[in-house]
């Protein structure tokens, strides 16, 4: 299963997360393509950023992992979703540590 | 698109690009060499329709679209009509009932429609270049029929081979174009 990030939008300018939110869930291709009631090929192209989803197909996909459109499609690239998770989190613990430290005593 | 072709009980991998394409070469070299010989037939006077049958059949055979059989889904979505009765023992003893696949395997989905209407709209161009042909080869006949006494067959027979190579063209220039232009199948896993 080929869930590496992808380097730019593909031929539809759009940037997507469905090979990771695949992968993360263990789906194949093909199962999430007969979920869709697409061929397997269109879930490459849509993986891939070759292909941009009519609108149906972008909420049948939002509706099947339960995330909003917005988590799975953007016009601009993602951040990796540890980063989201963790990442911000942690820079905001160190933001306070580097503050307490400059803080006069 | 399927991704293999069974000719005479062998499987043939179609999903790298390049096999298709060598398969798209092949099948119009063939058509361009049995026209060839169909003019040395007997000048296309009867045998033109032998070149009718030969996209049907090529078409049934490879490139689908507008069969049941062939790589290509039927560009109208919809599967061969099912037979109710059951297939007879004989066929079923000789081996020659195949089942046909589901009704969905036959169901073109939304990208499949946006590449067959793109390659309709790339096989028009062609098919215009051909009608482009067709209506300068009447002018010429008409109005300065000397230009065309240079031309080694007559402008009859010129304008037949044009004709016949516009319906050829539009029988399967679609689906030649899909399968040049797919990129490499991937696995469904």
């Amino acid at each position: 299963m080929n869930t590496s990030p992808q380097k730019g939008p593909g031929e539809s300018g759009l940037y997507n997360r469905i090979a990771v939110l695949r992968a993360e869930r263990g789906i194949s291709r093909q199962e999430l393509a007969d979920a869709m009631d697409v061929n397997y090929q269109t879930i490459g192209f849509l993986e891939r950023g070759d292909y941009s989803p009519s609108l149906k197909l972008a909420f049948a996909l939002a509706d099947y992992f339960a995330l909003p459109v917005e988590a799975i499609f953007s016009r601009r690239p993602f951040q990796p979703l540890s980063q989201q998770v963790y990442g911000a989190g942690r820079s905001i613990s160190a933001q306070k540590i580097k503050n307490d430290m400059e803080e006069p005593q | 698109m399927k991704a293999e072709l069974v000719l005479m009980g062998k499987r043939v991998d179609m999903a790298p690009r390049a096999s298709r394409r060598a398969l798209v070469i092949f099948i119009y070299a063939g058509l361009a060499a049995l026209m060839a010989a169909l003019w040395f037939a007997d000048r296309w006077h009867a045998s033109g329709y032998y070149m009718i049958f030969a996209s049907l059949f090529v078409n049934w055979l490879f490139l689908g679209g507008y069969a049941a059989g062939g790589l290509i889904k039927p560009f109208s979505g919809k599967g061969p009509r099912r037979v109710p009765q059951p297939p007879s023992p004989l066929a079923l003893g000789l081996r020659l009932y195949n089942p046909l696949p589901e009704d969905r395997d036959y169901r073109n989905d939304e990208r499949e429609l946006r590449q067959r209407d793109r390659a309709h709209y790339l096989a028009y161009q062609a098919l215009a270049l051909c009608l482009v042909a067709v209506w300068m080869l009447t002018s010429l006949q008409r109005n300065v029929p000397r230009l065309l006494s240079f031309v080694p067959v007559s402008a009859d027979q010129l304008l037949y081979a044009l004709v016949l190579i516009a319906v050829v063209t539009s029988l399967t220039l679609p689906q030649a174009i899909l399968l040049w232009t797919e990129p490499d199948m991937e696995e469904s896993e």
